[in-house]
C-alpha cells in the first residue's frame, strides 16, 4: 500500500447519551454554522471532520467515506415509533435522516466539496474497508484528497443506556477522522499497509514473512481476546501495546477512533492494528506517524 | 494492469417475475402488477399503489412468515452464483458488495406481529449493524472473501456494483457478488407518504401528468468477474459517484452535478456521449428530479440525447435495490434485442422536454448508460457495454 498519506487526524470521544446541546458546542469550536434537522450521529461525523480539517482548506473534490456498523439509528427508532406508537405518518425529516447518509451530505455540504461520498459498513472491519474502497479511487484517479472516518454512537436511545459494553468497556461516542492525500509533503502519518486475510493462520504467516520489520506498538480490534493477543505479541515482539478500547472505550467506530489516538499521541512511532469479524477474517493496519 | 469486469450470472425476483426470462417477456410485453396497500397503523381512508412480490398468498405482507426476508435474499444470491456456474473454490475467493435502503428494518417489522415488544425496541435489541446481512450471506453460500455494504439511500448498490467492478479492474479482487435488497417495509412505504411523494394510481415518469413514485420491492444479484463466461457477458466501462450538494432532498435543477456525474463517468469509461447507444434513467416520477435529471442529459449530450428508458413503472422504485435490479433489467432486455418502452408515458412535460422511448426499439450491440440518484445528494453514474470488440 503506497501513497495515502495522513495530513490531518481527529478522534473526537464523547459520553455516552450527553446532551445533545454539549455535542453543538463542541461542534462550534470548528464550525460557526448553526445546523438544524441534524441527529446525534450527524453531530459526530461534523464534530469529528471540521476537527480534522480545522485550519487546512480542501480542494472542492475531496471524497468523503463514512464507515460505520450501526449508523443513524436513532431516527430509525423515532420513525419506527411514529408509525407503531404514536400511529402517524413520519415527520419528513426524522425519516430522511434514517438514511446514514445524510451525514455525509451535511458534511460535504459544509464543507463545500462534491467528490465521491460513501457510507459504508463491514461488521467489524468498516474502517479498513473504507479504506480500500479510498484506495480504488485514488488508484483510478477519481480523487485527489479525500476524508475517511469512521462514527458510531455509543448507545441507542431507549436501549437501557448501558454505560459498559458486556466486554467490560465502557461505551463512548466515537468519530475519528483522517484527512489524506498522495503527497508526503506536509504529511503527519501514513497508511503503510492495509491487508484482508482470510483466517488467522493465513494472517500470522504474512507476519511471519515480514521478517525484522520493526513494530513499535500493536492495537487489537474488539473481537481479539486476550489469549488471542498474546499469540500476536509473541509473533511481533512490539515495544508496546496501545490498549485504545480499555483508554477511550468501546463504539462501533473503536478502531477508527483508536487509530486516530495514536497518530495524535505517537510521534515518531508505528502501529500494526490487528482486527478480525465474527467470521474469522482478519484485517491489518500499519500505521506510521512522523 | 487495467483487467475488465464482465457480469457472468444474474437472479433477480421483483413484482413481474422470479427469473430474467420471466421478467424480460413481462417487460417485453408491458405485463404490470400493481398492489393497492392501505395505512392500516395510521388510521388513512385511503390507499397507495406498490409494486409486490406477489408469488402466492404467503407472499402477502401481513402472511410473510418469519424467515421470509433471508429465504428471499438466499435465493436469489444462489440463483447469481448458480447462473454463473462459480465452483466452491471459486465461491471461496469471491467478495460481496451490498447495498441496501431498509437493510433489515422488515424482519423486525415482522418480529413484532409475533410479539408484544414494540418494534423500535426490537430493533434496538436486535439490531447487529449494516454489515450483518452480508455476513449471513456469506456464511449461508460459503463465500469467503471481505464484505462491503453499502448505504448511500438509492444509489446503494449502484455504487454497490461500481466498486465491485473497479475493484475487478485494477486487479484487486478475483470476482465479486453483488446484491441489491430492499423488501416491503412501513418504515419506507409511511416514510414516503410522509414527504407526499407517492403517487396515487400510475407511474408515470417524464410525464407532464406524473404525480409521483411508486415504490416496490426487488432481491437482484450479479456475479462479477475478470474475464466473460459467455458471449455478450456486459462489460463495465467506468462509473463515476459524485455528491450534489444543493439539497439533501432534492438536486439542483439546472443538473449541473448530474451531468458532472455523467461526463465523468464517460470520461472513466474513455468514450465520447456520442458512443452511447441509450440511456437507462433514473427516472423517480417526482418533479425536481425528473426535470434535474433531463437537464442533465441535455447538458451531456450536448442537446442530441439518445434514445432514453424509464424502467420503474415495471418493478417500482425499489430505493437502495434499483442499482442492481435495473440493470438487470435493462441489459437482460438488452440480450433480448430490444431497449424497453416506458410504460405509462403519454404527454410530455415542458419542464423535461424529454420523451421516453414510448415503444421497444430492438437493438443490437453497443455502449450504454445507467444513472441513479438518490437522497443526500449522491449520483451514480454507469457504463456498460455488450459490444463485441470490447467484451
Amino acid at each position: 500500500m503506497t501513497g495515502l498519506y495522513i495530513h490531518s487526524v481527529s478522534a473526537f470521544i464523547g459520553e455516552a447519551l450527553a446532551d445533545t446541546d454539549l455535542l453543538k458546542e463542541e461542534l462550534h469550536k470548528y464550525a460557526q454554522e448553526n445546523f438544524r434537522r441534524v441527529n446525534r450521529f450527524i453531530l459526530l461525523s461534523l464534530i469529528g471532520a471540521r476537527e480534522c480539517i480545522h485550519g487546512h482548506s480542501i480542494a472542492a473534490d475531496t471524497a468523503v467515506y463514512l464507515t460505520t456498523e450501526y449508523g443513524n439509528l436513532g431516527d430509525t427508532v423515532v420513525v419506527l415509533d411514529e408509525i407503531y406508537a404514536a400511529h402517524s405518518l413520519p415527520k419528513p425529516f426524522h425519516f430522511i435522516n434514517t438514511m446514514s447518509n445524510t451525514a455525509t451530505f451535511y458534511l460535504a455540504q459544509n464543507l463545500g466539496t462534491r467528490g465521491r461520498n460513501l457510507t459504508i459498513s463491514s461488521q467489524y472491519l468498516s474502517f479498513e474497508r473504507g479504506l480500500d474502497l479510498l484506495m480504488t479511487d485514488l488508484t483510478a484517479g477519481a480523487e485527489q484528497s479525500a476524508l475517511i472516518g469512521g462514527v458510531d454512537v455509543a448507545s441507542l436511545p431507549g436501549a437501557g443506556g448501558e454505560e459498559r459494553d458486556t466486554r467490560g468497556w465502557r461505551m463512548v461516542d466515537g468519530s475519528g477522522w483522517f484527512y489524506v492525500r498522495p503527497e508526503h509533503e506536509g504529511a503527519c502519518g501514513a497508511f503503510r499497509e492495509n491487508r484482508s486475510f482470510r483466517n488467522e493462520a493465513a494472517c500470522l504467516k504474512w507476519i511471519r514473512e515480514r521478517g525484522e520489520s520493526p513494530v513499535d506498538v500493536v492495537a487489537f480490534g474488539a473481537l481479539i481476546g486476550g489469549e488471542e493477543a498474546s499469540r500476536w505479541r509473541e509473533a511481533l515482539r512490539p515495544i508496546a501495546d496501545f490498549s485504545y478500547l480499555d483508554q477511550y472505550g468501546y463504539c462501533g467506530s473503536a478502531a477508527a477512533c483508536g487509530i486516530g489516538m495514536f497518530v495524535k499521541h505517537f510521534p515518531g512511532k508505528s502501529l500494526l492494528h490487528i482486527n478480525r469479524d465474527p467470521r474469522g477474517n482478519y484485517a491489518v493496519l500499519e500505521v506510521e506517524v512522523f | 494492469m487495467q483487467q475488465g469486469a464482465f457480469v457472468t450470472g444474474k437472479a433477480m425476483i421483483c413484482a413481474i417475475g422470479e427469473t430474467p426470462e420471466q421478467i424480460v417477456e413481462a417487460v417485453r410485453h408491458r405485463r404490470i402488477h400493481l398492489a393497492h396497500l392501505s395505512f392500516p397503523l395510521a388510521g388513512l381512508p385511503y390507499t397507495r399503489p406498490y409494486y409486490l412480490i406477489m408469488r402466492n398468498e404467503a407472499d402477502r405482507p401481513e402472511n410473510r412468515p418469519d424467515g421470509y426476508f433471508t429465504e428471499i435474499l438466499f435465493s436469489t444470491a444462489a440463483g447469481a452464483i448458480a447462473d454463473a456456474g462459480l465452483s466452491d473454490i471459486e465461491l471461496g475467493k469471491t467478495h460481496l458488495f451490498f447495498g441496501s435502503t431498509s437493510m433489515d428494518v422488515p424482519v423486525f417489522e415482522g418480529n413484532h406481529r409475533i410479539t408484544s415488544a414494540s418494534v423500535s425496541d426490537i430493533f434496538l435489541r436486535a439490531s447487529n449493524g449494516y454489515g450483518k446481512i452480508a455476513s449471513a450471506v456469506m456464511e449461508r453460500l460459503g463465500i469467503g472473501g471481505g464484505s462491503y455494504t453499502f448505504t448511500t439511500a438509492c444509489t446503494s448498490s449502484a455504487n454497490a456494483f461500481l466498486y465491485a467492478a473497479a475493484m475487478i479492474g485494477q486487479g484487486r479482487l478475483e470476482r465479486a457478488l453483488v446484491i441489491g435488497y430492499d423488501l416491503f417495509n412501513n418504515l419506507g412505504f409511511y416514510g414516503f407518504e410522509g414527504l407526499k411523494s407517492l403517487a396515487t394510481s400510475t407511474y408515470r415518469p417524464f410525464d407532464r401528468q406524473r404525480d409521483g413514485l411508486i415504490l416496490g420491492e426487488a432481491c437482484g444479484a450479479v456475479v462479477l468477474e475478470g474475464r466473460p463466461r459467455s458471449a455478450g457477458d456486459f462489460r463495465f466501462l467506468g462509473g463515476a459517484n459524485l455528491c450534489d450538494t444543493y439539497s439533501v432532498t432534492s438536486h439542483d435543477e439546472e443538473g449541473t452535478a448530474v451531468a458532472e456525474t455523467m461526463n465523468r463517468a464517460l470520461g472513466q469509461a474513455g468514450i465520447a456521449p456520442g458512443a452511447i447507444r441509450a440511456v437507462k434513467a433514473h427516472a423517480t416520477g417526482t418533479e425536481n428530479s425528473d426535470r434535474t435529471e433531463c437537464a442533465a442529459m441535455r447538458l451531456t449530450f450536448s442537446g442530441r440525447v439518445p434514445p432514453v428508458t424509464c424502467v420503474k413503472p415495471f418493478i417500482g422504485h425499489t430505493v437502495g435495490a434499483c442499482g442492481v435490479c435495473e440493470l438487470i433489467l435493462f441489459t437482460q432486455s438488452l440480450k433480448a434485442g430490444f431497449i424497453p418502452a416506458t410504460p405509462g408515458f403519454r404527454e410530455k412535460d415542458e419542464g423535461c422536454n424529454l420523451t421516453p422511448l414510448t415503444e421497444n426499439e430492438a437493438v443490437g450491440e453497443g455502449i450504454f448508460m445507467l444513472n441513479y440518484f438518490g437522497f443526500g445528494g449522491n449520483c451514480t453514474t454507469l457504463i456498460l457495454s455488450n459490444e463485441g470488440g470490447r467484451a
